[in-house]
């Protein structure tokens, strides 16, 4: 049995790679109404991502106004792949839930 | 994107299921849609006064006003053609979008028409239903098609391509709501339903299932766009705790 990846686990950034696998781009605006969570929040959780190589960030200007976009990457959405198999292994052993 | 299917995880609850609705909210934003059928309706409703204005002066005799609403039509047209083929009207568009979507922010389900031969052969087959109806219109003037038939006759053309342009670009259920009506008016016309405009009113027989049936499948992916996004953010802020509260970003 595979340990599940601690980055993914985490509530918000399980969501933000879930609604990542669902499109092909997001705005950081987007996830952030999207969620509810503070902008420092979504920030710091979007950092982890992007250190553990999840996620890529495209910042840009719209004018004068900064715009960050992320994607999943293809090793995120593996990840992702493998997270929701081992948690579907652990239902199956009806290990209860944490 | 992606590799998980969502319809692999249908149990009402499952996370999984935010994948769905964020495809399905990202695929049925309209609002862009909205903002280039205003920007058109405009610009052609432009023409159509001053084409009526140049006809009227034109039978008035009143010459100075002939070159002015000529001026006009020109002007209209060629803002119409520019909005259209060059990059600042895309720009245009997408700052408005953004404007109208304000704190929503920005999500896209990408087609994959973006590849360069895909948009290739697209903007082919625009031009050929521009030429088409160039064809349909030459057919009217030499007597060869009568006035009330142009829809079927661009129905033809218009279906097929509309569906191909729904399938490429991956869009919602909601842009087939446009062929379909499209096709189904055509078919009536064709069998000869009395829903064809009198004759001082024939410019609508086109203009309102082009432009009255886009917007109905607009205003229909809009509404559904406003329920998909109802739905994501209840799946995705349960078990969340609220903004503000001293959730770290830490494990």
């Amino acid at each position: 049995m595979n340990e599940l990846d601690r980055t993914i686990h985490e509530p918000a950034r399980l969501r933000v790679l879930t609604i990542l696998s669902g499109v092909d781009v997001a705005d950081f605006n987007f996830l952030l109404s999207t969620l509810g969570l503070t902008k420092g929040n979504l920030s710091s959780h979007m950092d982890k991502l992007e250190k553990a190589g999840y996620v890529e960030i495209v910042k840009s200007f719209s004018g004068r106004m900064p715009h960050t976009e992320f994607r999943l990457t293809p090793q995120g959405q593996e990840a992702l792949e493998a997270y929701w198999r081992d948690l579907d292994a652990i239902r199956a052993m009806q290990v209860p839930k944490e | 994107m992606g590799g998980m299917s969502s319809t692999q995880y249908p149990e009402a609850g499952d996370p999984r299921q935010i994948v769905r609705w964020a495809r399905r909210y990202a695929k049925s934003r309209t609002i862009s849609f909205m903002v280039q059928w205003l920007l058109m309706v405009c610009l052609l409703l432009g023409i159509w006064i001053a084409a009526s204005l140049t006809h009227t002066a034109y039978l008035a005799h009143n010459y100075g006003l002939v070159t002015a609403s000529a001026a006009a039509m020109s002007l209209f047209a060629l803002v119409l053609v520019w909005f259209s083929v060059s990059r600042w009207g895309g720009e245009f568009i997408w700052r408005i979008t953004m404007w109208l979507y304000g704190e929503e922010g920005y999500v896209e389900y990408t087609s994959n028409a973006r590849g360069a031969s895909a948009q290739w052969w697209l903007t082919v087959l625009g031009a050929g239903m521009v030429i088409y109806h160039l064809l349909g219109a030459l057919l009217i003037t030499f007597g060869s098609l009568a006035i009330e038939h142009m829809q079927p006759f661009s129905a033809c053309y218009m279906v097929p391509f509309l569906v191909v342009l729904i399938l490429v670009q991956r869009l919602g259920f909601w842009a087939w709501i446009w062929p379909v009506l499209y096709a189904m008016h055509a078919v009536l016309v064709a069998v000869g339903a009395p829903i064809v405009f009198p004759r001082h009113l024939e410019l609508l027989n086109m203009a309102l299932p082009v432009f009255g049936y886009g917007l109905v499948a607009i205003l229909v992916g809009h509404a559904y766009s406003r329920f998909a996004l109802w739905r994501l953010k209840r799946l995705t802020r349960s078990g969340l705790p609220p903004a503000g509260t001293a959730q770290q970003a830490g494990e």
